[in-house]
């Protein structure tokens, strides 16, 4: 049997490596339109940070590869694929059969519609020839601005300022993080990163970048600007669904796949960042890693079925424990909130209950008691008698236990 | 010994276990791990471990 895998992300590199170990006969062939091996994408942060020399990014050296009797194609784009003639496509008319195809062929960063937005100076950050052209261009200049307040937007910003930049966060919301945090948790996390020394700004939608030939700053729309010699977008991922759609695939935000990971033509997967799974396009690696191993397995021949993966709840940003669970943020009457915000230690706990049932929780800067809560949350407890003292550290979560 | 998990993936190291299949013997403290250590899951760096609470 002969399985090409599309893309050499973590999906298609782990969907091989798994391949591998059940198979020893298969033959595997990953194209990857990336000219470098395998490197995990959050260690791109780590080296603009400057923590991690270039040489540590990469996860398997080509030795591994031939070891693993795996076929690695680098900066080989697949142009087209033929479910009907079981092909893939590439530039010049190559051509390449296979019995199984892999879609592992991920997302990339997107850009929203900006007025001036693809003069020079301005980035997304998603492959390393991205972390590499903005290490080059922040060279001999300092002042950068990130659009995007959430995780990867504040991780950018982390890194640029470790690395000696002058970091602006911009964030359409009123809060950073706004999926995860509430206003004063938003309040406490934006007055840590400007300790920092990144400034937030937010609630600002960014309308026109400034500049002629060369990116000089930012207006947005309330009419205010900023100066920026570097912009960097963060503005959430798109999964490649150009081959999907022209190949005939069926596709949402992403192409659908069912429980094992099959798109819409028997022969064809997809999994990791490309895919949608009964709605979700997950976007993050524990789903990618689940699903390229569930999806070896189905292509193997030893049927396994996905079933969705559990993003974690807790996130460490900008070198902070954040823990979202639930609803944080009740947008209609009949919820009750209950907080403790303790500003010189940098940790504020709140609770949202409904009927006195738990229904909600954010803990941040701290790590106490989030087992605990992440269970309460996830069974409604109902912790009315405890529900002031139960954000008091040192809490004893036993006395819930019934 | 304490464990470590991966927060970019969520594997878990075991010093009990270590990582045999990354040339790691049972036995070994996550500080004792080689620099150039990585993921087994992920192939992220050391960097993105952190001790379990
Ligand atoms: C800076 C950064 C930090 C991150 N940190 C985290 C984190 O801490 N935790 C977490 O869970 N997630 C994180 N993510 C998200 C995570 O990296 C993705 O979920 C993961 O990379 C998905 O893997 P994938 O293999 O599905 O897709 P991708 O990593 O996108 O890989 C797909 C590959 O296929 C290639 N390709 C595309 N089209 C073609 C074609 N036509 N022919 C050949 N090759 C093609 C692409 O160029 C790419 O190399 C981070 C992302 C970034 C950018
Ligand atoms: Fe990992």
């Amino acid at each position: 049997m002969r399985v090409i895998v599309l893309g050499n992300g973590l999906c298609g590199t782990i969907f091989a490596k798994t391949l591998r170990d059940i198979n020893s006969e298969i033959e595997i062939d990953i194209f990857g339109q990336e000219q470098y091996l395998y490197y995990p994408r959050p260690n791109l942060i780590e080296f603009l940070a400057g923590h991690m020399p270039y040489d540590r990014l990469f996860a398997f050296s080509e030795a591994w590869y031939s070891d693993h009797n795996i076929r690695l194609h680098l900066a080989k784009k697949v142009e087209k694929i033929d479910p009907a003639a079981k092909t893939v496509e590439f530039k010049n008319r190559g051509v390449k059969e296979y019995d199984k195809l892999l879609l592992a062929h991920g997302a990339y960063a997107g850009v929203p519609p900006i007025k001036n937005v693809s003069i020079s100076g301005v980035f997304t950050l998603r492959t390393l020839e991205d972390a590499l052209n903005i290490q080059v261009y922040l060279k001999d200049r300092k002042k950068v601005a990130v659009i995007g307040g959430g995780l990867l937007g504040l991780e950018i910003a982390r890194a640029l300022n470790a690395g000696g930049a002058e970091v602006a966060v911009i964030e359409f919301f009123p809060r950073l993080l706004p999926r995860q945090l509430d206003a004063r948790a938003a309040t406490l996390l934006k007055q840590q990163i400007e300790n920092m020394g990144i400034q937030g700004l937010l609630g600002k939608t960014t309308e026109e970048i400034l500049g002629e030939g060369e990116a000089t700053g930012l207006r947005f729309k309330d009419g205010g600007e900023i100066a920026a010699e570097m912009i960097v977008v963060a503005a959430g991922v798109r999964p490649y669904l150009d081959l999907a759609q022209a190949a005939g695939l069926e596709t949402d935000r992403g192409v659908i796949v069912n429980a094992h990971l099959q798109t819409s033509h028997p022969d064809i997967y997809a999994a990791g960042d490309v895919s949608e799974h009964k709605g979700r396009v997950y976007g993050i690696i524990p789903a990618s890693f689940q699903q390229a191993k569930n999806a070896a397995y189905n292509i193997s021949g030893q049927l396994q079925e996905y079933e969705g993966t559990v993003p974690s709840n807790t996130l460490k940003v900008m070198g902070v424990h954040v823990t979202s669970l639930g609803l944080v943020n009740p947008e209609e009457e009949g919820y009750e909130e209950i907080f403790k915000l303790d500003e010189a230690q940098g940790c504020f706990k709140k609770v949202v209950l409904q009927n006195g049932a738990l229904v909600g929780a954010i803990w941040m800067g701290t790590k106490e008691g989030i087992n605990e809560i992440n269970r309460l949350v996830a069974q409604n407890a109902k912790i009315g008698d405890h529900k002031t003292d139960i954000l008091e550290d040192g809490f004893d979560f036993s006395q819930l236990k019934k | 010994m304490e464990k470590y998990e991966c927060t970019a993936c969520g594997y878990i190291y075991d010093p009990e276990t270590g990582d045999p299949a990354g040339g790691i013997a049972p036995g070994t403290a996550f500080a004792d791990l080689p620099d150039d250590w990585v993921c087994p899951q992920c192939g992220v760096g050391k960097e993105y471990f952190q001790k379990l609470s």
